[in-house]
């Protein structure tokens, strides 16, 4: 069965000090598939990654990517492995081309033409001095040094930060083209956006510990909104606070404020059963309200 | 606003300040405490003109000599190099590290954060000098050593104006230039070459008004621990800090701020040059970054050509030619010349031309030039990435944690390697134009000795730099444990009942056996190369045994 799963952590947890940075993680990324790591800053993701990558050595526990040990065969693991660090830095003295010769004599050689095929679908100038280049721009680097060697294990923290939305659009393509072959994805983000459309399952990490594991069409019907409604007259809270669902609720004269999950159809039905209702705006709740709302008290894995 | 910018720039930079006067204030309770109990009457016999060279006042005693070897050259020096790192980061730095946008985000003039900066270099540079000088007067009373006549003040006071100097010098130029490296690399060349000058050509017949050319003279060339302040010399200096600061603020307004941006190097030009496309690209590209030894050496190719252009053409080439413009009176002392003194300084009889490169060449300056390029790769090589972030990218690449200290301890040897080329043909062609007849396996035997000799400290740094992730801690922790054993190598033989713990010194196994003169010592060399090894495989242990760091 282990070829089946990509990532494998048991009980793996990292200590800095008095700090719990990682609690008793145990998760299964499984091959073909695009996990999606989510949690606010400071929740671990980062030190997951890490400690993934034998950068840092957990404090009890183990990880195995295919079946291999994290720290035992740390360098054979890296032979199939594709990284994107989220705190991205490079040598700013060597251009985009030399930064990616110098990992590719490091892995004994990758196909070029593919890298220009990379290059060109991101647009990537690979001539220009690293420290010459705009944060998006060095992402794209990072992004192409990643895909280059073909890995079948992919780790990327945070690899979207600073790409424009149309290169951020082909960069996801590209990711569901590598899970359709049958190779792995391990995403890191606080923004859920990202994670929603290419992800097939997310975990959510906070303050060290894996708080929920969920396929993402799961997580998208759980989704609260925040909803702000507008009404000829004014308001009473008691009359939103009845229907099922909403939650929150703040009323000031002719408008109600509140949080909502659950079919946009029914709320309304109700609410303009009552009152006139003269405007709507709606937005998609932020990752913390997320887990404010549902995961407030929960510590453990919903079964 | 003008408050913030002293004292943050102050906050960074009195520690730096604090170890250095720490260590040269222990340097100096050393050195009295030995000059105190060893026979000093044959130092009144010493010629005007060698006592000049090495800066000992006439009369010489206990306190004289410490003042005079310990302040007068190695304090006047540090304090100096001290003075111009913080002058050429003011601007420069700032530029370089991408918060010199932020810093004047603020409503302040870039005049107002020069003059600032130039406040902060001004009080932290005089902090150093305080404590010298208290030092200096307290550890006479400590050591119950006589000090009449000294005026410890007059030449800490000195020091002060002189380190200031070159400290506005490299301001000025990093003002100019935005080029961090270039300013500070550049002043301390002057400084180092106008230390020499101002040494050396008084003792030359003929040329001895040529000192006054050189900026050092006008720190001692009055020898204030004995005749007391020269306002006509500090006037000078003072005056040279003042244009320079003028400099400094015309250059800093009149620029375009560099971003965080990379500099345009020489094989950069070539690369986008036609003609010379295809030979850059394959130096510059493919060849650079062919392997992490051969990047890494690249990446201190401008430490190392100048530090090998000076070994080369300074303390190679140019002192043999020295030698016979030197007064006849310095060998005909030789006979006299008291063995013990010569030792301090690396041993060796100034009157015979082996001598005479063994004082000038192999004693201080082929071991710091060395220990310079050894130790400064040893802590950057892996603290460095991992301070800059960019060791997690390189060890997501299939190569083992023992690979990467492997390669760098690689590109380390090359370089020192190479610098011990540079010395020895420098050397050799000095010996060979100034017809002194060295043995050129001599000179072989000596520059492969100290090039053990900087690996040995290159790989201590490296060492802390595995365990500790930290670059200051490898480069200070190193510089401290280097001083400890030159001076213990230099001072313990002096007192009979403690030249055996020389022994516990690298630099023994470099210099007692006199290579210059005698050859190889290959039992030396051996006890140096297993110091090498051994450090290198702790490093490899310390390495594999710990997390990275996340940040600098």
């Amino acid at each position: 069965m282990t070829s089946e799963i990509a990532i494998h952590t048991e009980g793996l947890t990292k200590h800095y000090g008095d700090l719990e940075a990682l609690v008793d993680l145990d998760l299964d990324v499984r091959s073909g598939e695009v996990f999606g790591f989510l949690g606010p800053n400071g929740a671990g993701k980062t030190t997951t990654i890490r400690t993934i990558l034998d950068e840092i050595r957990p404090t009890a526990g183990r990880a195995s990517i295919r079946g291999m040990d994290t720290h035992e065969q740390s360098v054979e693991i890296r032979r199939h492995i594709g990284y994107v660090p989220g705190d991205l830095a490079m040598y700013p003295n060597l251009t985009g081309r030399d930064t990616l010769t110098y990992f590719a004599n490091l892995r004994g050689g990758v196909d070029w033409s593919y890298v220009d095929v990379l290059a060109d679908r991101l647009g990537a100038d690979l001539s220009k001095k690293v420290g010459d280049l705009s944060s998006g721009n060095r992402q794209k680097v990072a992004l192409i040094q990643a895909f280059m060697n073909r890995p079948d294990v992919f780790i990327m923290d945070e690899p979207s930060s600073g790409l424009d939305p149309l290169v951020q659009r082909e960069f996801q393509t590209m990711l569901r083209e590598v899970v359709a072959e049958g190779r792995t994805v391990f995403l890191s983000s606080h923004t859920l956006s990202e994670v929603q459309r290419i992800a097939d399952r997310v975990g959510i990490i906070r303050h060290g510990r894996l708080i929920a594991l969920e396929a993402v069409s799961n997580l998208r019907s759980k989704a609260i909104r925040r909803v702000e409604l507008d009404f000829e007259s004014p308001v009473e809270a008691t009359v939103f606070e009845a229907v099922a669902g909403v939650r929150d609720v703040m009323v000031e004269n002719h408008r109600a404020v509140f949080s909502y999950d659950g079919k946009m159809a029914s709320l309304l039905k109700t609410v303009s059963d009552t009152y006139d209702v003269t405007d709507i705006a709606t937005q998609e709740a932020d990752l913390e309200e997320i887990f404010l709302t549902y995961y407030r008290d929960e510590e453990e894995v919903p079964a | 606003m003008l408050a913030n910018v002293v004292t943050k720039t102050a906050r960074d930079r009195w520690k730096g300040m604090a170890i250095g006067a720490g260590a040269l204030a222990l340097f100096l309770l050393f050195g009295m405490a030995v000059y105190r109990d060893i026979d000093l009457s044959v130092y009144t016999d010493l010629p005007e003109a060698i006592r000049a060279v090495m800066g000992i006042g006439e009369g010489a005693d206990a306190a004289s000599l410490a003042y005079g070897v310990v302040y007068g050259s190695y304090g006047a020096m540090t304090l100096a190099g001290l003075a111009l790192s913080m002058g050429s980061a003011s601007i420069a730095g700032e530029e370089r590290d991408g918060t010199m946008g932020l810093l004047l985000g603020n409503p302040i003039s870039r005049t107002h954060v020069l003059l600032s900066k130039a406040a902060s270099m001004v009080l932290v540079t005089g902090f150093g000098a305080l404590v010298l000088w208290s030092i200096g007067r307290i550890a006479p009373v400590l050591l119950d050593v006589e000090v009449a006549g000294m005026q410890v003040e007059a030449l800490a006071f000195h020091m002060y104006i002189n380190a200031l100097f070159y400290g506005f010098a490299a301001m000025a130029l990093g003002a100019w230039t935005g080029n961090r490296g270039l300013a500070s690399g550049a002043t301390a060349g002057v400084m180092v070459v106008s230390f020499f000058a101002a040494g050396l050509f008084p003792v030359v017949e003929g040329l001895e008004n040529l000192a006054k050319a050189f900026p050092w003279y006008y720190f001692d060339g009055s020898q204030p621990v004995l005749n007391g302040i020269s306002w006509g010399h500090l006037g000078v200096l003072l005056t040279g800090c003042a244009l320079l600061a003028v400099a400094a603020a015309v250059g800093v307004n009149r620029r375009d701020l560099r971003g965080h941006t990379v500099g345009v190097t020489l094989v950069d030009r070539l690369r986008s040059n036609p003609l010379t496309q295809k030979v850059a690209d394959r130096l510059a590209g493919s060849t650079r970054v062919s392997r992490i030894s051969i990047k890494t050496a690249s990446d201190h190719q401008g430490l190392f050509l100048a530090t090998a252009a000076v070994m080369f053409l300074v303390m190679g080439v140019l002192i043999g030619p020295m030698y016979n413009f030197i007064d006849e009176a310095l060998r005909d002392f030789s006979d006299t010349f008291p063995e013990a003194l010569m030792a301090m300084v690396g041993g060796g009889d100034m009157g015979t031309p082996e001598g005479w490169y063994q004082v000038e060449t192999f004693g201080m300056m082929a071991p710091i030039a060395m220990m310079v390029v050894t130790v400064v790769i040893g802590a950057r090589a892996l603290a460095g990435e991992e301070a800059r972030r960019t060791m997690g990218l390189l060890l997501a690449n299939p190569v083992s944690r023992a690979t990467v200290v492997i390669e760098k301890t690689m590109a380390m040897v090359v370089l020192a390697v190479a610098l011990g080329i540079a010395t020895f043909a420098g050397v050799a062609i000095g010996s060979l134009l100034g017809g002194l007849g060295i043995s050129t396996a001599n000179i072989a035997a000596i520059t492969f000795l100290v090039t053990l000799l900087g690996l040995v400290f290159g790989a201590l740094a490296l060492a802390l730099s595995a365990g500790t992730g930290r670059v200051k801690v490898a480069i200070f922790g190193t510089v401290g444990v280097a001083l400890a054993c030159y001076v213990a190598n230099g001072f313990l033989p002096l007192n009979d009942s403690l030249a055996g713990y020389a022994k516990w010194s690298p630099f023994y196994y470099y210099m007692s056996s006199e290579p210059l003169i005698n050859g190889m010592h290959w039992g030396h060399a051996a006890v140096l190369a297993a110091l090498f090894l051994a450090l290198v495989a702790l490093s490899v242990v310390l390495f594999q045994r710990r997390d990275l760091r996340q940040t600098g």
